[in-house]
């Protein structure tokens, strides 16, 4: 599974790598399907976190900027998120905590707000909602487990300076309630990395939505991009991610992803 | 007294010195606000305003968490002296309050205790709760629904899918209520005959609070949850009597005491997931032997729906009891049955909200719209304005007189 936000916030990045350091190995005929396994078993990560800072800028230029720590552990089918935003002051103390659920497509996933003193459960719907006001939405922070995605390799080109496979992912017809119609990903050829991500919804032909994955850094033994860039092709507005204090595969508290400790004010 | 309340400026202004530790968090903001009235009210002026300075500290050695916060604000309408009221139990706010100071320690990896002065939030459904509706708030300013924080231990935690909260509250916080007699209270001005002077008087409410058990589970798409509580209601029980001792001329002195029920409560919630919506529902049964206050069965009902950044929630409350005493002064019930719907928005530029309340007994109202643009990451303007319509024998009805439009810029940190 690729982390989708990751990509940026979260569980991601870990995930994203699908990055094959056996860069010999050959590939004589990749198959999307495989390249996608093969990388994701070699390069996943039991758990992740990270310290963030976004900043978005809308169409007018107008700069606003955000951050926030990231928890994750665990992939897809079993994934467990947890973000607490903590600038700027108007979102400081958000928690966000996303729970895979066995045999669902939708996570369960809860919001608190500090200023509600409680938890509120968010509806598969709040998808397409902006995430805090950035360029991501909901969705974008799940995981993305490309099992539920029909893939194939639609060709090789550059992009972002890099050779890259062409991946295209469709949404299962099955039960998939995904904002997004198509995801075409961009893999790094040598080193299996997640590099570029245009992102198509529902109805539409052109991409709506760009991410681009950077400032590429082995931290631990696994690739990370450090700087994410997501750009909304329509409004015009981007949000770029950086990536601090990354730590892979140490074990988080057993509570960490309860809603015991996203109630928790001050904490996690 | 003079020591407490140095201590708590002291707080206020810790941000602005020099030595402030990176281990410590502060945080806070500044806001000027001003209002703008339909009618010159009783001797109010069409104009008030106001100025608030809030900050908080937060500091967290290994697991625990400690919390203070404190409040200074100003007012352009007459205001209470400055005084030492670390509960809020006296009649007016003080321009200076304590918001938070808590401490909360780790008893195992998924259980808590919590102790000091914070704000509880119960329930489930969005607009009213009979959870979370009987804890106590501050009507100074009606319009804002402003909980008030209680000192209170508190031990929390969960095991697999199921949580707990027990609540005690040694101390009672009560409502606080505006001046009555002013445009946000909450009493007609026909009720009582014309050029009544209302005597409040400054009752010490009981010192025991309450204590409540809430018990939540999360199974799939379901939440439920029950909960149980016994102690004193915070929402006062006004007694009016004439006083002709005070009484110096033809207008009649009315002298106004607050009194203080035993309640028994005990509740169930639910909640679901269902496709793009989330279902949320309440039942209460509120148990009093005050024959003022008398028992009752209150239900909530709400649908959520989130569309794109937007989300609709409509909220129905019904008491299916009738009270003893015009429900108007029960505060907590005071709008039963209502109807909830509100419209919260987030734009890239900000955010705006519509939240229409209405009493559906007396077909009374209030239509509330606001607008807040980010000018940037710290700097927030805000405009809206307060409707009340409709009878003026509601709740929301009786609040004709504050018809008003607001202009507020805040300074975050």
């Amino acid at each position: 599974m690729i982390a989708r936000f990751a990509r940026p916030l979260a569980a991601a990045a870990a995930a994203l790598f699908l990055a094959s350091l056996c860069a010999g190995t050959a590939l004589a005929a990749p198959d999307a399907r495989t390249l996608l396994k093969d990388s994701e078993n070699r390069h996943r990560t039991k758990t992740q976190q990270y310290a963030g800072d976004l900043t978005v800028v809308n169409k007018d230029g107008k700069v606003r900027k955000k951050g926030w720590r990231s928890y994750r552990e665990g992939y897809a089918g079993d994934a467990k998120n947890l973000i607490r935003f903590t600038d700027p002051p108007e979102v400081k103390g958000v928690g966000f905590l996303s729970l895979s659920r066995p045999g669902s497509d939708n996570p369960d996933q809860w919001l608190y707000l500090p200023s509600m003193k409680r938890e509120r459960r968010i509806a598969p719907q709040d998808r397409y909602a902006s995430f805090v006001g950035t360029d991501f939405n909901y969705e974008d922070m799940e995981e993305f487990d490309h099992e539920k995605y029909k893939v194939s390799l639609i060709g090789e080109e550059t992009a972002e300076g890099v050779p890259c496979y062409v991946i295209a992912a469709i949404p299962n017809d099955k039960g998939t309630k995904s904002v997004y119609q198509k995801i075409i990903l961009y893999l790094r050829k040598d080193i299996l990395y997640l590099v570029r991500e245009d992102l198509i919804r529902k109805g539409e032909k052109e991409p709506a939505k760009r991410m681009i994955l950077s400032d590429l850094k082995n931290v631990e033994g696994h690739w990370v991009a450090g700087r994410m860039e997501m750009t909304d092709l329509k409004k015009g507005s981007k949000t770029t991610v950086n990536l601090k204090q990354i730590t892979f595969n140490r074990p988080h508290p057993a509570s960490r992803f309860t809603l015991q400790n996203l109630t928790r004010e001050g904490g996690d | 007294m003079i020591l407490p309340l140095l201590l708590l400026i002291s707080l206020l202004l810790f941000p602005f010195t020099p030595f402030t530790a990176e281990a410590n968090d502060f945080s806070g903001y500044a806001e000027l606000k001003g209002f703008a009235y339909s009618e010159c009210y009783d001797g109010e002026p069409y104009g008030a305003g106001s100025g608030t300075l809030f900050s908080k500290w937060e500091h967290r050695p290994g697991e625990a968490q400690l919390t203070a916060s404190l409040r200074a604000e100003w007012l352009t309408s007459p205001q209470d002296e400055l005084s030492f009221d670390p509960a809020d139990r006296r009649l007016r706010r003080s321009p200076l309050s304590l918001r938070d100071l808590w401490v909360r320690l780790p008893l195992a990896p998924s259980h808590d205790v919590e102790f000091g002065r914070f704000q509880l939030g119960w329930g489930q459904t969005d607009g009213y709760s009979p959870a979370d509706a009987f804890l106590p708030r501050d009507l100074t300013d009606p319009f804002t629904d402003e909980k008030l924080p209680l000192w209170a231990l508190r031990m929390s935690g969960q095991e697999e899918s199921f949580r707990y909260q027990a609540v005690l509250v040694p101390v009672t916080t009560p409502w606080r209520l505006p001046p009555l007699g002013s445009r946000y209270a909450p009493i007609a001005a026909g009720a009582l005959p014309q050029q009544t002077v209302l005597r409040e008087r400054e009752d010490d409410p009981p010192v025991p609070g309450f204590v409540a058990l809430r018990l939540l589970a999360t199974r799939g798409d379901w939440d439920l949850g029950l909960w149980i509580r016994t102690g004193v209601r915070p929402a006062p029980l006004l007694q009016f009597s004439l006083d002709p001792a005070l009484q110096t001329g033809a207008a009649p002195v009315v002298s106004v005491g607050r009194r203080y029920a035993r309640e028994k409560a005990v509740g169930v919630e639910l909640s679901r997931v269902a496709g793009t919506y989330v279902l949320r529902a309440e039942l209460a049964g509120l148990l009093s032997k005050d024959a003022e206050l008398g028992d009752a069965v209150i239900g909530t009902a709400s649908v959520e729906r989130g569309f794109g950044d937007g989300k609709l929630l409509v909220t129905l409350a019904a008491n299916a009891i009738d009270p003893p005493v015009n429900q108007t002064l029960l505060f907590d019930r005071a709008l039963l049955p209502a109807l909830i719907a509100a419209w919260n928005q987030t734009e890239p530029w900000g955010d705006w909200k519509l939240v229409w309340t209405v009493g559906l007994e007396h077909m009374d109202g209030v239509a509330k719209g606001e607008v807040g643009y980010n000018m940037t990451d710290t700097w927030k303007i805000t405009t809206g304005g307060d409707l009340p319509y409709g009878s003026e024998n509601g709740a929301l009805g009786a609040l004709k007189k504050a018809r008003r439009l607001y202009l507020a810029l805040r300074r975050s940190w």
